[in-house]
């Protein structure tokens, strides 16, 4: 769980480096821990483990990339743990592909949100980067969403 | 009541996760030298690894723009030539003798830019070892877009000229009007000093004014385009940069490794 979580981090940051100047990527790490933190055994604590694991993980993507050190750290943290309340407290037959896909695009909404709102760009700048960040942020959702799909949905 | 515990648990690290943050955040930023030296050892430890990504995203960078560029690029080293020959004749016909500028423009590529700090600062891939100096002026397609700040073995911080913190000499080239530009950090420039009783227009080229070493006078740095309500007998008049600092790649950094002009 760790290795591919660091793995995705660093694709992340290298996607990160080829596409400064032109847009933002979507967080691939915060939907992958989402979606462990959401999948996995409803009776251990991996999820605590996954919100500072990410918390930590924020924090070296906010000094690499955000210059506001605990943004990236608190958004992931909160969002981690907000997804999984909002996941267990829904009813079991609930809970399908759509649910989920909801809670991820809903995760990715809010930082990206929460991140334009500390930019200095300009405002046509800063709107072009957010909204393409969301709309290349939709195929993630796609894949994570169809293999939860195939590998989790209980309704299927 | 497990459940009840285990929620409650997942809601009380969530909260516990983002009061950290601001205390992390509170923490740093009031100390600039921690946050630089984080931010400094963050970086030099991704260097290496993003390497191979940073190559890639310059190669495609340099391809797309290598058919666009080139023309405009030809045009402008063919009507410098031309400008560079007539101002020879000149001072040789005045009997001027022709400075030998022991100085030169290093390119570099952009590495990083906040978007926090858009028009504050930003992060170059070279530093002290490729002869960087503190201070040293970086332009952008001939025009002056910053200073060398913060330096580090193998990159450099630039204070934009869009910063409010940016202060630097500057002359109007047409009536060799002295005054100091200075940005407002939302991407507006000024230039200051300018007593009322002058009569600047719009359209009027600046330029940098003799500095320091490392900011040579005559780099461009763009057009007067107004004037603001004059204060204390100074007229600040509104400059428009003449680079495009929204769209910066690739800039070039003055460095003047000779230290002194030798004249023949």
């Amino acid at each position: 769980m760790a290795i591919i979580l660091i793995a995705l981090w660093f694709i992340q940051d290298f996607l990160q480096v080829m596409l400064m100047g032109f847009c933002l990527v979507p967080d691939l790490f915060l939907v992958a821990a989402i979606f462990m933190a959401i999948v996995h055994d409803e009776q251990d604590d991996r999820h605590i483990a996954l919100i500072w694991g990410a918390f930590f993980a924020g924090l070296v993507w906010d000094l690499r990339w955000t210059n506001l050190p605990g943004l990236t750290a608190a958004v992931n943290g909160l969002s981690i743990a907000a997804a999984w309340l909002f996941w267990h407290k829904s009813p079991a037959q609930g809970r399908s592909t759509l649910l989920f896909a909801f809670t991820l695009e809903a995760a990715q909404l809010f930082s990206g949100v929460v991140h334009s709102f500390f930019w200095t760009a300009p405002g046509g700048v800063a709107i072009r980067q957010f909204m393409v960040q969301q709309l290349i942020g939709v195929p993630v959702l796609v894949i994570a969403s169809f293999l939860f799909w195939k590998g989790f949905d209980r309704n299927v | 009541m497990q459940t009840l515990n285990r929620e409650f648990r997942t809601g009380l690290h969530g909260v516990a996760a983002v009061l950290a943050g601001c205390v992390i955040f509170w923490i740093i930023v009031s100390s600039s030298g921690v946050h630089n030296s984080l931010v400094d050892a963050v970086n030099a430890v991704l260097y290496y690894p993003e390497l191979p990504s940073l190559e890639l995203r310059n190669i495609i960078k340099l391809s797309s723009n290598w058919v666009l560029e080139r023309a405009s690029l030809q045009d402008r080293v063919s009507q410098l030539e031309v400008n560079n020959q007539s101002m020879k004749a000149e001072l040789q016909r005045a009997g001027i003798p022709v400075p030998v500028q022991r100085a030169s423009y290093l390119t570099a590529r952009i590495t990083l830019r906040y978007p926090e700090e858009w028009w504050r600062e930003l992060r170059i891939d070279r530093g002290r070892k490729d002869g960087v100096r503190e201070g040293s002026a970086v332009v952008s397609e001939g025009y002056l877009i910053g200073r060398v700040t913060r330096l580090g073995d193998n990159y450099s911080w630039v204070e934009l000229i869009t910063s409010s913190t940016f202060l630097i000499a500057a002359a109007v080239d047409e009536t060799r009007d002295l005054g100091v530009v200075n940005g407002d950090d939302k991407g507006n420039l000024k230039l200051l000093y300018v007593p009322e009783d002058r009569r600047l227009r719009n359209g009027m080229k600046i330029s940098t004014s003799l500095m320091s070493e490392q900011v040579p006078p005559g780099i461009a740095i763009g057009t007067i385009i107004g004037a603001d309500s004059a204060k204390e007998g100074f007229l600040p008049m509104r400059v428009q940069a003449g680079a495009h600092i929204t769209q910066l790649y690739n800039v070039e950094v003055y460095t003047a490794s000779g230290a002194k002009t030798e004249w023949r």
